[in-house]
Parts: C-alpha cells; structure tokens; sequence
C-alpha cells in the first residue's frame, strides 16, 4: 500500500455542503487511477485533498505511510490550466520547483533538458510562455512535473481545454513516459475514453455526497487502441455508469421541484 | 507615423500658447479686463524661464526638489511595501487598518505640514515627512490589491513543488504582482510629488515651491507660472518616461499587450 485514503469526509462550511462522503482507496505504487464522476462530484476537491491543498473534515490520507498534512514536492499537481509563468521562459518553468529545492544550477538544467526533450519542447526552451501553445503549455507543465521526481503525480483533468488531436498526441506521450518511469498517477477526467486509456483502475465516484461508486480494473494490454471492440464496450460500460448517476441526480432534483410545486 | 503625432503635438501646443497669447492682449491691452501683473503671458513666461535658468535658480532648484521627492519615495515604497504585506497577511489588520489607512489617503497632504514643522522644524527632514505621508499609505494599498488580484493558482502549484513561504514571496508572489505593483507605484509618484510641493510652498527655503512662493512675493505672477509650467513638465516626464515605460516593457514581455 503506497497511497491509503481512509474514511474521508469533506464538509464545506460555506456552502454546508457535504462533498465527499466516506472515500476509502489504496493505491500501488506504480499503478495509474484514473478518477471519472459526473461534474460537481468532488473529483478536484478530493485531488486537492491529496495534494494537501485542503484538509479533510474527517478522515486520513498516508503516502508511504506518513500522513499527509500540506502541500509538498513529493505530491505535485497538474492543473488544468497550465499554471506557468508568464514571467521565466519554459525552461525555467522548468526548473522552478527544483530551483525551489536548492539543487545546484548546472543540475537544474540538465534534469529540465531531459524532461523537455522527453516532451519535445527542448527546441522551445528559451520561448516565453505566451509565445508558445495551449498544447505546448500543457507539455512545458508536463515536463515541470515530471522534473520533480515526485512519488506521486496528482492530474486535474490536464488535456480537458484541447483539441482533439493534441489530446491523442499528448495521451500518446503520457501513457510512453508512464510506461518507461512507471510513476503513481491519480488522474481525474470527465473523458470516459481516456480513462479506459490510461487506467490500471478506474475509480467511478457518484455526487451529491460524492462518493466512490464503482472501482473497475482494467487489464488491456499497453499501448491501447480506442477502436478496438473491447475497448469501446467498456467504455460504454463505465459511461453508461457515470451517466446513470447523474440522472439519477436530475431525477432526484426533478421530484423535490414537483413536490415543491404541488 | 510617429512624426507625424509629434508634429501634431507640437501644432496642438503651439496653438495653445497663441491663444493664450491672444486672450492675454485681449484681456489686458485690449478691454482692459484685467492688470498686467494678475495675468501671466508666454513672453514674460520665457523671459522668465531664460533668466531662473541662466542664473542657476531654477537648476538648484530642480535638483533639490527631486532629490528631496526621491529619498521621501524611496521611504513610502518602503513603508508601504511592509505595511501592505502585513495588511495581506493578518485578518485583523485588513479588517482594522486598511480602512483608516484608505480614510488617511484622502487627506491632503498639507494637512501633515504642522506636525513636520513641529516635529522637524524647518529642516529637510519635514518636507520628506509630508512627502512620505503623502505617498506610503497609497502605495501600501496598491500593495495589498495587487497581491490579493494574483491567480490562486500560482500560489497552489508553487506549494505542490515545495516553495517556502520566502521562495514564495521572492520566485512567485513579488514577480507576479509586479505590473499591478509599477501602476501602483506611478500613482504613488505623482501623490509623493503633489506632497512634496505642498512641504516646500510651506517651509523650504530651496526648491520648486520655494521659488514658486518667491514669485508670489515678488508679485511676479510670471515666475510663478514658470514654476508651475515646470511642476507640471517634470511630473509627466517621470510618469511617462520612467513608470510608462517600465510598466510597458514588463506587459510586453509577458505577452500582455
Ligand atoms: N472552496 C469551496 N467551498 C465551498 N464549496 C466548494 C468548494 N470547492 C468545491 N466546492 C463544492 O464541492 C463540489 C465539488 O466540486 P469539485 O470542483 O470537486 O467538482 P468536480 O468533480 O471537480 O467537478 P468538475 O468535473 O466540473 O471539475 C461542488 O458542488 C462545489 O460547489
Ligand atoms: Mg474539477
């Protein structure tokens, strides 16, 4: 057990909302969890727990058995908007957080030269941020992750804002580094389809409270092809999940009106 | 292009002082509206200015005032930088003092005059106090603001790489803030420059208001118009020229213009 979230509870008090409801999950070392649930659910809220963020109302979440209490190189987040810099270029974006570490400057550029080209950036390391794309952002926040070397690598949906096309090109890239580093991911999305992509496990949460619903395994082989037939039924599987449990939402809010109403 | 706005410029003041030169004939030679000495004209106003300038008055004079305005600025940017992270970072103090530093801000600054002379005398050090009080408070708040407009996001992704609260003042905090912060910072010149001149019409005897104050002694209503002509010029040199420019440079570089 390399990640352990027990029993946890989140409550907004501005909101007197009930967010997360008594999410329990253990996670391998190594393995890739992809976290799909309908909008509003609590898939960033319960990522930002991880991240230390935020701080559960009840509950407790352990990496490699040491409590988690605040935010930490050892936990880094890719959000979906790229979080970058305007003000370093996309090699010192880079560098940022192992600068923040203190490793000497000539070890900064070497690790950043190897994640940048990992993404293949290198050729755009001297560019400001705003010179370059959305799809190249999400590479330089990619590669600014990835340099941390961190045990687990937190996703908040990190492609949602592309097109299509980056999207293939960037999951490609994603699952060969995964494949080669074998690192931790937990990775929310609202894509069915790039769950069943990427996941070793896809943790399948239902909202209001949110809650884990269904945890299913994935055991296709790697590199995985998303027209293959078993692909697409277990696509179809889990999306009919998700959707199921937002209408079963509709329907709940749709009663309550009615009963107003009468 | 460009020359062609400079020559429109030049065009539009030139007008400007025909005119004023035309409703000064009007007024005084003409109607005999007015008295010759209540009203000033460009020529005695050139006069003027070739003679404070040939005879080292209005130099010395220049160079004490932005020596005075530019120690008092560098103290408010200082005051206000401390005072702005503080109101930042205590609930308290946001909730308590930042209204009465806002209720402070609209103080003339001339209102600080008796206590500089009775505090410092006539000395230096009074017309910087004025000029300080005048400036600090304003830059505080524009402190405060640009710091609480950064994205959160910066300051969330900056925590998961593991900054420390210093590394993230110094590597994410300060350079973020820093557009918001120059605009601030011009708009605390100009408040730090207004100070200044309301401490040396006060009590200086050496500087832009001093001889401003001169001419009025001397019921030389040209010389005082000089000043106030040279006032006005310096004050949009240092806002365009250093503020403008620096603040341009800055949203340029980061793509955001
Ligand atoms: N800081 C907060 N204060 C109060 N309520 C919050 C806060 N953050 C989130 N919530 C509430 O928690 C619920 C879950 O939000 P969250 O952002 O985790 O959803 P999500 O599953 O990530 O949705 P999406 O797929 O749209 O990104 C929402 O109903 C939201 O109103
Ligand atoms: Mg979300």
């Amino acid at each position: 057990m390399y990640l352990t979230l027990n029993a946890i509870h989140k409550f907004f008090q501005d909101t007197q909302k009930e967010t997360l409801k008594d999410i329990s999950l253990t996670v391998e070392r190594g393995e890739f969890i992809c976290i799909v649930g309908p909008s509003g659910c609590g898939k960033s809220t319960l990522l930002n727990l991880v991240a230390g963020l935020d701080t559960p109302t009840s509950g407790t979440i352990t990496l490699e058995g040491t409590p988690v209490t605040g935010p930490g190189p050892d936990r880094v987040v890719m959000f979906q908007e790229a979080a970058l810099y305007p003000w370093l270029s996309v090699i010192e974006n880079v560098m940022f957080g192992l600068k923040a570490a203190g490793l000497p400057k000539d070890s900064q550029r070497e690790i950043a030269e190897t994640y940048l080209k990992m993404v293949q950036l290198w050729h755009y390391r001297d560019y400001p941020i705003h010179q370059i794309s959305g799809g190249m952002r999400q590479r330089t926040a990619l590669a600014r992750a990835l340099a941390l070397d961190s045990k687990l690598l937190l996703m908040d949906e990190p492609f949602s804002a592309l097109d299509k096309q980056t999207i293939h090109i960037l999951r490609a890239e994603l699952e060969e580094i995964w494949e080669k580093h074998k690192k931790t991911i937990l990775y929310v999305t609202h894509s069915v389809e790039e769950a069943v992509y990427f996941a070793d496990r896809i943790v399948v949460m239902a909202e209001n409270p949110g809650r884990i619903k269904e945890i299913v395994p994935v055991a296709f082989p790697r590199p995985r092809n998303i027209e293959d037939a078993a692909f697409v039924a277990l696509r179809r599987e889990i999306l009919s999940k998700v959707q199921l449990s937002a209408r079963e939402i509709a329907a709940d809010e749709f009663d309550k009106e009615e009963e107003t109403l009468l | 292009m460009k020359t062609k706005k400079i020559a429109g410029n030049i065009l539009f003041f030139a007008g400007l002082i025909l005119l004023w030169q035309f409703l000064y004939t009007a007024a005084c030679d003409w109607f005999l509206w007015a008295k010759p000495y209540a009203i000033p004209n460009p020529t005695g106003v050139i006069r003027c200015f070739l003679l404070l300038l040939s005879d080292g008055t209005l130099p010395a004079a220049v160079f004490g005032s932005l020596l005075r305005v530019v120690t008092g600025f560098f103290i408010s940017i200082l005051i206000g930088i401390l005072l702005g992270i503080c109101i930042v970072n205590s609930g308290c103090l946001a909730r308590n003092l930042k209204p009465l530093i806002l209720g402070v801000q609209t103080l003339p600054s001339i209102c600080w005059v008796p206590f500089a002379i009775l505090w410092f005398g006539l000395s230096e050090s009074a017309i910087i106090f004025v000029v300080v009080m005048g400036s600090a408070f304003g830059i505080a708040l524009a402190i405060e603001s640009c710091i609480q407009n950064i994205p959160p996001i910066y300051i969330k992704a900056a925590k998961t790489m593991g900054v420390d609260s210093y590394q993230l003042y110094r590597y994410v905090i300060f350079p973020a803030a820093l557009p918001a912060f120059i605009g601030g910072l011009k708009q605390g010149w100009s408040f730090a420059w207004r100070a200044l001149m309301s401490g040396e019409v006060m009590s200086a005897s050496m500087g832009l208001g001093y001889t401003l104050m001169i001419g009025r002694d001397l019921a030389d209503i040209n010389q005082v118009m000089t000043v106030m002509l040279v006032i006005i010029f310096i004050g949009i040199l240092i806002d365009k020229g250093i503020f403008t420019t620096v603040e341009h440079r800055i949203l340029k570089k980061r793509g955001l213009v």
